[in-house]
């Protein structure tokens, strides 16, 4: 046992590392599931497509920065795709996303040149290597620094974001539509607004991964959306009772606490076929925490 | 309320006793990343054990071994290859090539990373093309024969024109194989015919298209495909059509035949090259190794079934795995 813990709190900077890069995704998903109530399956198409823009960029040799913006703007267009097919063809939420989410695989296997993998090699200028924020930043922490810094940035800007008017009507489309309404705005196009800057998120986050990891693969969003919503529930749920606490930052510790269960399953050594029922386990025991927590409240996760 | 807490709490706890004893004293530790849970796979890392303790390294005396798999999920590799860096760990040894990218690139060179099961080394940026790494990494690779498997077809099927591939687009190996195919039929008179699936689902929808073209298949090593063997012998022998496997487990299970890699010799292989690491050789400036050795192999039971007869040119060299015909 203590070595396990021993053996956790070795991995604890990798672990922080991915929970900061996925919360990415989590934040994301966080405006689309909590803000706009909208079942976004798309996310296990844009999270892949983030990374296979970004990654083909970087390897053409464009600057880190300029993959992560034609990430942002690829992810932005997968989710107007969605949001076209939702309010102009009617399409339910959840076969809208299925239906962008297969296309993508193809698109993606396009756009990363019909390879399922693209390696980028140790000499290319990335987010985290080869660069003079790296060089000036600590050596070992450099990654994890870079991390925290976006994952904190994408939040800040999340919450200016819903304090605007614009943010309010993205709040209220999800709360009540008839609100956007009676204000004289579609609340068709507020939904749209909010599905590309959701996957806008989510492809950064799969860039941003990609970089870090310098390996993308076809198949790198399958489960996506189910754990980023995992991340968002989690944190959303654990402090529920907080309410001074801003929803973004809820899920942003809702992504580190998905990727500390991993890992904690990981050190503890179970046999592979065990892992993911331990961290069923786990998840059950942080929303069981939560529940205690605010007990009385009905369970409407 | 407390209730709850504990009920959580003793659920953890009571799946903690499936965890691996660890060991107590301070040997050199290795940890095995394997990507997924597959027969070949796992030939592969009983082999890499065997090939360590061949050469003086046991598990529990000179080292630790720590086995971790993936479970073909991407998240989860990259989870397993950072905890082996951040532990500190003395050596790598990543199986499949999704695991051997992620292991080589956290790694960055700090700790030697020895994989196997690696079909195409050059291909997947893990060696240049003189087969030396620039990452401290060495290895294995699975390469198929298919030089070897194209003559074997040729000798069973004389009048066949055209050799069917199925395999998924999503798996970087089976690419690289499929070209290989593509590039080497015309040599043995064979038309290349293929169908790709993104998914097992598909398998079944994907093979009565493929078996009206092809007269014979040759199956690549494609976790995906492989996995749905079953479903392309049935289909296969009910349209008439012998299946080729890529490995002896494959023909166990009812290929008509094949040229087979000994992944337990191939696991042995990249054990002895992570021998050769542990004592001191840079991993660096040991060019990776592709299998050597194959053996033709062949199910009786499937040739009666398709009507065909052993080829008598082949007939000395070749083996019956037919003691379980299905």
């Amino acid at each position: 046992m203590t070595l396990a813990l021993q053996s956790f709190q070795n991995a604890l900077p990798s672990t922080l590392e991915q929970g900061f890069i996925y919360a990415l995704m989590a934040l994301g998903v966080l405006m689309t599931y909590h803000i706009l109530d909208f079942p976004d399956l798309t996310v296990d198409g844009s999270f892949p497509l983030g990374g296979a823009v970004g990654s083909s960029l970087i390897v053409s040799g464009a600057p880190p920065a300029a993959a992560l913006l034609a990430a942002l703007a690829a992810g932005a267009a997968a989710g107007l795709v969605t949001g076209l097919i939702h309010v102009k063809l009617k399409i339910r939420a959840l076969f809208s996303g299925i239906i962008v989410m297969t296309a993508l695989y193809s698109v993606n296997l396009r756009i990363a040149g019909g390879s399922a993998l693209i390696s980028i090699p140790r000499d290319k200028v990335t987010l985290f290597r080869n660069n003079a924020l790296v060089s000036a930043l600590p050596e070992g922490a450099a990654t994890l620094v870079i991390a925290v810094v976006m994952a904190l940035a994408v939040k800040a800007l999340m919450d200016l974001f819903f304090k605007t008017r614009l943010g309010c009507l993205l709040r209220a489309a999800g709360d009540n539509g008839r609100v956007v309404t009676a204000l004289g705005r579609d609340v068709g196009n507020v939904k749209i607004l909010g599905l590309m800057m959701a996957n806008a998120l989510v492809a950064l986050s799969g860039a941003v991964l990609c970089q870090q990891q310098r390996l993308f693969e076809i198949s790198m969003g399958t489960g996506a959306t189910v754990l980023s919503l995992a991340s968002v529930i989690i944190g959303v749920n654990l402090f529920q009772r907080l309410e001074r606490m801003r929803a973004t930052t809820k899920a942003i510790v809702g992504a580190l606490l998905y990727k500390a269960c991993y890992s904690l399953a990981i050190a503890l050594g179970l046999l592979p076929g065990d892992m993911k029922l331990v961290t069923a386990a786990l998840f059950l025991a942080i929303l069981a925490v939560g529940y205690r927590k605010r007990k009385g409240a009905p369970a409407d996760a | 309320m407390k209730k709850r807490l504990i009920l959580a709490l003793a659920l953890v706890l009571s799946l903690l006793p499936l965890a691996a004893p660890q060991a107590q004293e301070k040997p050199l530790r290795i940890g095995i990343a394997q990507f997924a849970d597959h027969p070949s796979l796992d030939n592969c890392r009983e082999g890499f054990i065997q090939g360590l303790a061949e050469a003086g390294f046991e598990d529990g005396k000179s080292i630790a071994l720590d086995y971790r798999n993936a479970q073909a999920d991407m998240g989860l590799t990259a989870l397993i290859a950072s905890s082996f860096v951040d532990n500190g760990y003395d050596l790598i040894c990543a199986i499949a090539t999704p695991m051997a990218m992620t292991a080589v690139n956290t790694a960055d060179g700090k700790i030697p990373v020895i994989y196997s099961a690696v079909s195409a080394p050059v291909e997947a940026g893990l060696a240049g093309s003189d087969g030396l790494s620039a990452a401290n990494a060495t290895g294995t690779s699975d390469q198929l024969p298919v030089k070897a498997q194209l003559a074997l077809i040729r000798a069973f099927q004389p009048e066949a024109r055209t050799l069917g591939l199925l395999y998924t687009v999503g798996e970087v190996n089976s690419q690289v194989q499929a070209k290989q195919y593509e590039q080497l039929a015309p040599e043995f008179g064979f038309e290349v015919v293929s169908s790709t699936v993104t998914a097992g689902g598909d398998v079944a929808l994907a093979l009565p298209g493929l078996l009206a073209r092809a007269d014979c298949l040759s199956m690549l090593t494609d976790n995906t495909v492989v996995q749905y063997l079953d479903v392309v012998l049935d289909q296969a022998e009910a349209a008439g059509v012998p299946v080729y496997g890529s490995e002896i487990e494959q023909v166990k299970n009812g290929c008509l035949a094949a040229v087979g890699i000994d992944y337990l010799a191939l696991g042995r292989q990249t054990g002895r090259m992570a021998a050769r690491v542990l004592k001191g050789e840079a991993a660096g400036s040991i060019p990776f190794e592709v299998m050597q050795d194959s053996a033709l192999y062949y199910n009786s039971g499937a040739m009666q079934r398709l009507g065909l007869a052993l080829p008598a040119a082949i007939e000395g060299s070749i083996q019956d795995t037919a003691e379980n015909p299905q």
